[in-house]
């Protein structure tokens, strides 16, 4: 037990570690990017401005306004007080939204999108990928170029294709949007089907990039556990076929369950193609102009969802780790 | 509560007095009751409220509403005060519903810019004194919360109210108690129960969303829009149904680097050169897929293609200047004129034994930018000139071009910004942001001039411009200023743009405005929800009743 409890404390200090840098560096690094940002708030606000000082004056009121006037280290001060009080402050590109309004009201349609595809994309994927290194031959022939080109075929591509051919050419699904341009969210089950109308062409877009890499990972693992000694040990010594066959899957699950904790850990950065080839409602595209816009308190705190995501992710991976697989365990406990 | 206010301030919650019309550049009653006065002396200038204005909340639009408007936007710096505060002393109600603005005065007692003036009536919508003691309750006093407010609650004059907003769309409701319907004004509300502006992330995707039949009216750019009907066979069509399919109303420009920075642009045969040498016919096909007026159409000036500036210069007097482009022998003529030839053979020109190389800049994504700046390399080619192109992100390009209190870096010798479109300044306003002085030296510069030109002629005319009234007298000023600009260059139009674009899909509404539609006054080419625009908004019909 007390193995385990090194183990854990062990992983946690590092996770305590890596969150405190990673705050520091979300928190420098966008105000690293040259450009100011507040000046974009300025141009909209001075459209039709005539006199030169009004418009000096604006751009004061609003550098007071965003802290930019100050030092880095007062800025990094204040900012530590309000995130510990919830507070990102207002976001720069899409003043006067506050961050935490701009996040609240996208990140659940990213999450919404993302999480089940990534999902069913790795079930699908690793699913294909183990019964083509089982049954090896014709399906095998058949999967691996499908796989190898869906793996390689860019995200935007395959949005396009599925965007051109299934909504502008065949009109089956929308064009954009997460649900229908004319309609307002409510509760009923028009809403609730234009919702799931305008998800399927974003969705298997995801899920059929996902699908491709997850098969020829969870192939070629399958492949090389099948082949190794201990397979061909039990096989002679008349172990059942569906025993062995546990073992090797489970055995080469462990590199994919990795890939699975890093595509949810980054799952909202990643949905950025996605969402804009469908004008989806999510942060992807969000975080994309914000870092454009150089939209610091914006892209401070999206980066920052990200990478406790990510932490949380590879800390609960690491625990999962330590219990499925002792060896692990043992090599970073001592 | 931060909304931009312009040439066509948003009129369908906020309404402002009156009313500009870009197509024939009048002002029309709005909240006002016939035309604005000045008195004699032009130091004061006087509108009357029409009676039948009243808010949502039923109670009625008084002049203390506009007076007490412009007390809010001085009491808390608004960017509305800021623009203004230099050219008007007070705004007053002298009684219920007649409103005085009084205009600062100079040392000879004279207005300081009556133009900017009586700008203010058109592009600043007034606000209920009850909701603004409302807002200034709940924010204390506290400027930075006032501006910052969403102001849900806001009682308004216009004939739409905020129904629903996120991030993929803002919908508008009709107001049916909306004063607009009283005879002296519309007569009637506008057609449509609802409006919905759908945010696309992108122009492909709001392209696709206007051929499935998703959007009305787009007021984006559409590359080869006439593909939409001659190919695809779509209900979609244009305000003009042939080239340039709207009407231009800014001038996208080249600014040359005359901060001292960029070796040789001091020098005016090379600016010259450059400039009638770029192929502005092709950046017109190509860059704007023909949604521009050529420059043999509508010869450069300062003015855009309307007819109202077009007739605000002699054109005889500057025709000799107005380059039209292309003109490869004339630009290596000046160049070996003025010296400035390829003498170590390596093919590009020296100046006094420097080789002029510059580098042509517009914002990254920027893609009818992007094109019309490679044209303007590609003429460098052509003349000796080595010009190369970079594309920086909008969000450093701005922050560079706007200081305009030290030298342009490196990498800036000519880029590109926008000018005016139209509105009740112009085209004073447009020709002073592109060559008055004034703005030289300021650190945050989002007026314009950004190349740095200076010329104490042209700023005395451009100062002088809004105390003159004589129409005469003001059409010899302009020309004189566009002889002026035509003969230094400090900049050079590369093509005409609409205020915004307007392509309509008609299979579910008709009637859209389109050019000699018959209205009168004329509905611009606008997105229908802004200033006059919003006229066509009573024409509209349903397909499919």
């Amino acid at each position: 037990m007390k193995e385990y409890r090194n183990y854990y404390l062990k992983k946690f200090i590092w996770f305590i570690v890596t969150l405190q840098c990673a705050f520091i560096l979300n928190f420098i690094l966008p105000r690293l990017m040259p450009g100011d940002p507040v000046a974009a708030i300025v141009a909209r606000m001075a459209q039709g401005m005539s006199n030169a000082t009004g418009v000096q004056a604006v751009y004061e009121q609003y550098t007071k306004l965003f802290g930019t006037d100050k030092s880095m280290i007062e800025q990094f001060l204040i900012y530590i007080r309000n995130v510990f009080h919830g507070d990102f402050g207002y976001s720069i590109s899409q003043y006067p939204r506050t961050v935490a309004d701009v996040i609240q009201s996208s990140i659940w349609w990213t999450v919404a999108l993302q999480f089940p595809a990534i999902i069913v994309g790795w079930i699908l994927g690793n699913t294909l990928g183990a019964l083509a290194a089982y049954l090896r031959k014709g399906f095998d022939r058949v999967l691996l170029p499908i796989s190898i080109f869906l793996s390689n075929l860019p995200a935007f591509g395959m949005a396009v294709v599925l965007l051109v051919i299934f909504a502008v050419d065949l009109n089956w699904f929308p064009t954009s949007g997460g649900y229908g341009f004319d309609m307002i969210p409510n509760t009923s089950w028009e809403f609730v089907w234009s919702v799931i109308v305008h998800y399927q062409l974003p969705f298997w877009s995801i899920v059929l990039i996902t699908i491709g890499g997850q098969a020829i990972g969870m192939r070629s693992m399958a492949i090389y556990e099948l082949n190794a000694d201990y397979v061909k040990y039990a096989r002679f010594l008349g172990v059942k076929d569906s025993k062995i066959i546990r073992y090797v899957f489970r055995n080469a699950m462990l590199p994919q369950v990795t890939g699975l904790a890093q595509s949810i850990g980054t799952m909202v950065g990643g949905a950025l193609v996605a969402e804009i080839i469908f004008s989806y409602p999510g942060l992807g595209s969000t975080i994309l102009t914000a870092v454009l816009g150089g939209d610091y308190p914006l892209i401070s705190a999206t980066t920052l969802i990200i990478t406790i995501m990510t932490l949380i992710a590879f800390f609960v991976l690491e625990i999962v780790y330590g219990m499925i697989d002792p060896r692990v365990k043992a090599a970073q406990s001592e | 509560m931060t909304i931009a206010q312009q040439d066509n301030a948003r009129v369908l919650m906020f309404e402002t007095p009156y009313l500009y019309n870009m197509l024939d550049g009048q002002v029309y009653p709005l909240l006002a009751e016939g035309p604005y006065a000045w008195n004699d002396s032009r130091t004061e200038l006087s509108f009357s409220i029409n009676p039948a204005a009243h808010w949502s909340d039923d109670t009625p639009l008084t002049a203390e509403d506009v007076a007490y408007t412009w007390e809010a936007h001085v009491k808390y710096n608004t960017p509305t005060a800021a623009a203004n505060v230099d050219y008007i002393e007070d705004i007053v109600a002298s009684d219920d519903y007649t409103v005085v603005i009084q205009a600062k005065l100079n040392d000879a007692g004279a207005a300081i810019n009556p133009l900017l003036v009586q700008a203010y009536v058109s592009t600043n919508y007034v606000i209920q004194k009850a909701w603004i003691q409302i807002l200034e309750e709940r924010v204390g006093g506290d400027a930075t919360a006032l501006l910052a407010d969403p102001a849900e609650d806001v009682i308004a004059s216009g004939p739409y109210m905020k129904y629903f907003a996120d991030d993929s769309k803002v919908v508008l409701i009709r107001d049916d108690n909306y004063w607009g319907q009283d005879a002296s004004m519309w007569g009637k509300l506008p057609v449509p129960k609802y409006l919905a502006h759908v945010i696309y992330k992108d122009n492909a995707a709001g392209t696709t969303a206007l051929q499935a039949g998703e959007v009305d009216v787009s007021q984006q750019f559409n590359a080869n829009v006439q593909n939409l009907w001659l190919e695809d066979g779509l209900p979609i069509s244009t305000y003009l149904p042939d080239a340039p399919y709207g009407i231009g109303a800014s001038l996208p420009t080249a600014f040359f680097n005359l901060t001292g920075s960029s070796y040789g642009l001091d020098n005016l045969a090379v600016r010259k050169a450059i400039a009638i040498a770029v192929d502005y016919p092709t950046i017109i096909a190509n860059a704007m897929t023909n949604q521009s007026a050529t420059f043999d159409q509508v010869p450069r000036s300062l003015m855009n293609p309307t007819d109202g500036e077009q007739a605000l210069y002699d054109h005889d007097a500057v025709a000799d200047l107005q380059w039209a482009g292309n003109d490869i022998e004339t630009a290596n003529a000046i160049l070996d004129e003025a010296g400035i030839v390829d003498s170590d053979g390596d093919g590009w020109r020296e100046l006094d034994g420097q080789k002029l190389t510059y580098i042509a800049t517009c914002p990254n994504g920027w893609s009818d930018w992007q094109a019309a700046i490679e044209v303007v390399a590609a003429a460098g080619k052509e003349i000796g000139i080595d010009i190369t192109t970079n594309y920086p992100e909008w969000s450093v390009y701005q922050t560079v071009v706007t200081k305009s209190d030290a030298p342009l870096p490196e990498g800036y010798d000519i880029f590109m910004m926008w000018s005016d479109g139209a509105g009740p300044t112009q085209p004073w306003s447009r020709i002073r942001k592109l060559m008055s002085s004034e703005f030289n030296g300021m650190t945050s510069n989002w007026n314009g001039n950004w190349g740095g030109y200076a010329n104490p002629d042209a700023d005395a005319i451009i100062a002088a411009i809004p105390q003159e009234t004589d129409e005469a007298k003001l059409k010899e000023m302009y020309t004189e200023l566009v002889q002026m600009y035509l003969t230094d260059i400090p900049s050079f139009t590369l093509m005409y743009r609409p205020q915004s674009f307007h392509t309509v899909n008609e299979s579910v509404w008709t009637n859209f405005p389109y050019d000699g539609d018959g209205t009168n006054p004329p509905v611009p080419p606008l997105d229908m929800m802004d200033g006059w625009g919003v006229a066509g908004l009573y024409n509209l019909e349903l397909v499919n009743p």
